[in-house]
Formats: structure tokens, C-alpha cells, sequence
């Protein structure tokens, strides 16, 4: 009775064992990812940064270091605000602002990094849920309610695009074995401030197997965050120490260079 | 290559390039005594500075400049106080209605516009009087005929007003409404062109108010301490659109170039040095003129959306 029960006992133990391993190889990729700084401070001689994304990839199932089957797409996104396009008209001879249109939710700052060119990565109804891509961008709700293709939104793209606040690049990732891989993105120096998101997807023969995200905050520091929170939270304070300082000058002006 | 950040514009901008359009200003003003702020706020508009911080900015710099001209004048009791006061209280009224207006303007996309339309007007109206007045006196005084002198005002319907009062250092006793009311136009363009207003204020006082001419000076430049300080204030509460790191780099510049233009006017004959400013303010009514003309190269424009005051 003793023997059986023990007997009993080892084969579970056996079994479960040899499930677990079975289970160990049959688990899904998963993708890990990280950001080469959480934190960008902005200054008087800042002029832009590049950021290094990384990530590996866990339980990866690529025969060899060569042959990498796995696709990664990267999407940095900064803070959101609502943004206002508008074309020039010539009204009595004059080139002034005629039709506009507003987006209520653009981003400040919009990135797609990918391994190979995206739109061959996976299909376009994949990507569009995603976010993937200028054209799969959600800019929230417009001022007027037809959402005819009127040329705003695509000027809303290429004007980001002139900016450097709208990039895509199609081989800016690049695998180091078979699991490990990197890519980098360009901040612009006039990179808006606030909490930026970053989101790694990884693909493999068009399917979304897993995604990771990470944060990082660009802020301005020293006198720059000095003056910009005095403008922004302070005004009347920023305004009168404008005008006092501007006095004071007038006053130091005068009194080293009065000729008499 | 020295970019400076301008936290409020947002924008990088070139260190000496910045420091070189207020030395230019500095340097005309000092020429021609006069303000110069009818010509930095276009130039800042032509160098990318977006015109809504242009002109904050610019009433912020002339700030410094009429504090050192009012000093002066100061001293030599050429200030008429009173005088100056009234037409202050005009002036920052006006100038309270000029920032609404601007901010108005600058939420419906149109404020670009405008500042250049009421500039290509002002200058070219100003220029263009400059420049015939001042090729007149060439003429004359090659022709041998001395300069024209003006006679004493009379009494005119300005001194049937009432509210009279007693001006001592201007030697007038008249009513306080025409330089209140005065105060109050000079003001409002003031505020829209990020100018201080002397070369509409100067005129006024002295063909309608009919001050002494040595007063004028002087309590128009105590006068435009008001309204500039009153108007960077304003833009800075109301707008957001003041950007002090511009404003330092402009008033260097303008210290600097003020001390040089001052020698080099005196190398100069009035006329000569008038028919030269006519010719730069007319050069820059043309510039704006053509940049309103012209069709751009971009018709799309993005532009963050503000919310009211």
C-alpha cells in the first residue's frame, strides 16, 4: 500500500516535471524592452539627444543567429495637445489665413522605428488599432464634422514631418544575435516637453506576438524651467520683472554712459 | 553656430544674430533719436520671431531704452510731469484695448496680418511725409533759403474744452480730454506695434497740443515708460507671448549699438539724417508690403490652440 502510494506519488512528480519542460519550450515569445535614458533635461545649450531603444527577446524560437524571423516595431509618442491648421487664402489681394481646421488630440512628437519597412511587417488592418504609421493616426476630433481627406491633415503630417516632431524610419532597428536588438531615435531641439511613451511590438509572420512599453520625461531645467514656469504659472510675476529689469538696464545704461 | 533656446517662442534662435538686430536698432535709435521700435518689431517679425512674441517683446525692450532717454531729459528739466501723466492714464487704456485686440486676432490666425497691414500703413504714410519734408530742406538749403520756421499757434476749438488744467512746465492751461484722448490712440498702436509711439505721439503734441517743442521730447519718453511697461505686462498676463531671454539678448544689443549711432548722428545734418530715416522705414514698408503680397511658400500653417484668457 506504502509502495504504491509512493509509487504513485513519483510518477506525478514525473510527469508534472516533464510537462513543465514540455510547456518551457511550447511558451510564447515575449519581448522586453528599455530606453537608454528615463529622463532628458532640456537647457540653454540643449540641441537635441538620440535616444537608444533596446529589448531582447525571451523564449525565442529562431533556429539561428542568422535567420531571424521575428519583425520589431518601435512607436515613440509624446504628450498630446490640440493642434490648429490652417491655409492661406488670397482675400483683396492679400495672402491671409482663410479655412482652418482643428485636431483635438495630436501628438507633440511621433516616431515609428521598425526592422524592415513596416507596412511589409504586418497588414494594414493589424497596424491601424496599433497606431502604426502616419496614416494610422488618430488626431481625435476635428473641428468640422466631415472628415473629407481636404489636404489639412496631410499638411498637419508633413508640416510635423518639416519639424522633426513626426518621423518614420524604416531601418532604424537593427538585431544583435538572435534575440537582442536595438534602435535610435533623434529628439529635435525643439522637442516638446512632458511624458513621452514608448511601445515595442514584435511581430512574426504578420502577427502580434508581444509588446512592451516604457516612459521617459523630457523637462526643462535651470533658467530655462525657471523662466518657462514663471511665464506659464506666474505671469503677472514674469511680466512685472520683465519690465523691472528692462528699467534696471535703462537705469545702469544711463549711468555709464551719461556724458556730462 | 550659437543657438539659444527661447523658452516662451520655443524656438532656437542665433545668439548674434539677435544681438546684432538690437545693436542695428540701438544704433539707429541713437542716430536719429528716436525710439526704434517701429523698426525691430517687422525685422524680429522678418527673422522668425512670431509676431504676437514680436511685439511683447519689443515693448519690453523699449522699456529699457526710454527709462535711459527719460533720464537724461530728466535732467536737464525737460520733463513736464503732469503733462506726462495724463497722457499715460490715456495710454495704458489704449494699450489695454490693443493687447484684446491683438489676442482677438491671434486666436482667430489673423494677427500676422494685421501687424503688418497697420505697419506697411504707418510706415509708408510716415515715411513718405519724412521724405518729402526732408528733400524739401535739401533743396532749400542748397537753393541758400534758410529753414522754415513755424509761427506760434492761435487759439483753437482744442482750448473751448472743458475739464481745463493747469499744465506749468508746458505753459498751457487747457483741457485734459485731448491729451487723454491722445494717450489712448497713441496707446492702442503702441500695443499693437510693439513700438512705444513717438513718432505719432511727438507730432501730436506739437501741432495739437502746441507744447514747447524742448518739453516734447521728454515727456513723450516718460510718457512711452508707461505704456510699454503697461503693455509687456499685459502681453505677459493675457497672451503668454512675452519672451524675456529675446528681450535681454535685444536691449545688449541696443545698449551697445545706442553709444556708437549717437557719434555717428552727430557726423550728420538734420536733413540728411532724415531723408536717411525715411528711406530705411520706407525700405521696411515696402519688405512688409511685399511679404503681404506675395504668395507664400507654404499656404499651410500649424499653430498651437489657445484658449482664452
Amino acid at each position: 500500500m506504502m509502495r504504491q502510494a509512493l509509487a504513485f506519488l513519483f510518477a506525478t512528480l514525473v510527469l508534472s516535471l516533464g510537462l513543465c519542460a514540455a510547456e518551457e519550450r511550447q511558451r510564447p515569445e515575449q519581448v522586453q524592452s528599455d530606453i537608454s535614458m528615463r529622463e532628458i533635461s532640456i537647457q540653454s545649450n540643449f540641441t537635441g539627444v538620440e535616444i537608444v531603444l533596446f529589448g531582447s527577446i525571451d523564449f525565442t524560437k529562431a533556429p539561428s543567429p542568422d535567420e531571424a524571423p521575428y519583425d520589431v516595431i518601435m512607436v515613440v509618442r509624446g504628450p498630446q495637445r490640440p493642434l490648429v491648421v490652417r491655409r492661406k487664402e488670397r482675400i483683396a489681394g492679400l495672402w491671409m489665413n482663410g479655412e482652418s481646421k482643428t485636431f483635438s488630440e495630436v501628438p507633440d512628437f511621433y516616431a515609428v522605428l521598425a526592422s524592415r519597412p513596416f507596412r511589409a511587417i504586418a497588414s494594414e488592418e493589424t497596424l491601424k488599432p496599433l497606431g502604426i504609421g502616419f496614416t494610422n493616426l488618430d488626431f481625435g476630433k476635428t473641428s468640422d464634422a466631415d472628415d473629407a481627406d481636404d489636404g489639412f491633415r496631410a499638411s498637419l503630417i508633413r508640416l510635423q514631418q518639416k519639424r522633426r516632431l513626426f518621423q518614420e524610419s524604416d531601418d532604424a532597428i537593427g538585431f544583435i544575435g538572435r534575440s537582442l536588438f536595438r534602435g535610435s531615435v533623434d529628439l529635435p531641439v525643439n522637442v516638446p516637453i512632458g511624458r513621452y511613451t514608448t511601445q515595442v511590438y514584435l511581430f512574426r509572420d504578420g502577427k502580434l506576438l508581444s509588446q512592451s512599453q516604457s516612459s521617459l520625461q523630457v523637462h526643462k531645467v535651470g533658467f530655462e524651467r525657471l523662466v518657462y514656469m514663471l511665464a506659464y504659472r506666474h505671469p503677472l510675476t514674469y511680466g512685472l520683472l520683465a519690465v523691472l529689469l528692462a528699467m534696471s538696464a535703462g537705469l545702469l545704461a544711463w549711468t555709464y554712459f551719461r556724458r556730462e | 553656430m550659437l543657438q539659444v533656446y527661447l523658452p516662451v517662442a520655443e524656438i532656437s534662435v542665433n545668439l548674434l544674430v539677435m544681438l546684432g538686430l538690437g545693436a542695428a536698432i540701438g544704433f539707429l535709435s541713437g542716430m536719429f533719436g528716436v525710439g526704434g521700435g517701429f523698426l525691430l518689431t517687422p525685422l524680429l517679425i522678418f527673422s522668425g520671431i512670431p509676431p504676437a512674441i514680436a511685439v511683447a517683446t519689443g515693448a519690453n525692450q523699449i522699456v529699457a531704452t526710454s527709462v535711459s532717454g527719460a533720464l537724461a531729459q530728466w535732467r536737464r528739466g525737460n520733463i513736464d510731469f503732469r503733462m506726462g501723466l495724463v497722457l499715460s492714464i490715456g495710454g495704458v487704456a489704449g494699450a489695454f484695448a490693443g493687447v484684446l485686440l491683438v489676442g482677438l486676432l491671434n486666436r482667430l490666425g489673423h494677427a500676422d496680418v494685421f501687424i503688418s497691414l497697420v505697419y506697411v500703413i504707418f510706415l509708408g504714410v510716415i515715411g513718405s511725409l519724412m521724405l518729402v519734408e526732408s528733400l524739401r530742406a535739401v533743396w532749400r538749403t542748397h537753393a541758400g533759403k534758410p529753414a522754415m520756421t513755424r509761427t506760434p499757434g492761435e487759439h483753437i476749438w482744442i482750448h473751448g474744452l472743458p475739464f481745463k488744467m493747469r499744465f506749468q512746465r508746458s505753459r498751457l492751461y487747457i483741457s485734459a480730454l485731448p491729451p487723454l484722448i491722445i494717450g489712448v490712440i497713441v496707446g492702442l498702436l503702441a500695443s499693437v506695434l510693439g513700438a512705444g509711439g513717438g513718432f505719432i505721439i511727438v507730432p501730436a503734441m506739437i501741432y495739437l497740443l502746441r507744447m514747447p517743442t524742448h518739453i516734447v521730447i521728454g515727456t513723450s519718453l516718460f510718457q512711452i515708460i508707461f505704456v510699454t511697461a503697461a503693455t509687456t505686462v499685459l502681453y505677459a498676463t493675457m497672451e503668454r507671448s512675452l519672451d524675456v531671454v529675446l528681450a535681454i539678448l535685444l536691449m545688449i544689443g541696443g545698449v551697445i549699438g545706442g553709444q556708437f549711432g549717437a557719434n555717428a548722428g552727430q557726423k550728420l545734418k538734420g536733413e540728411q539724417l532724415r531723408l536717411l530715416l525715411a528711406s530705411i522705414v520706407l525700405a521696411v514698408a515696402v519688405r512688409l508690403l511685399i511679404g503681404l503680397l506675395v504668395p507664400p511658400s507654404d499656404l499651410y500653417s500649424l499653430a498651437p490652440v489657445v484658449m482664452g484668457p
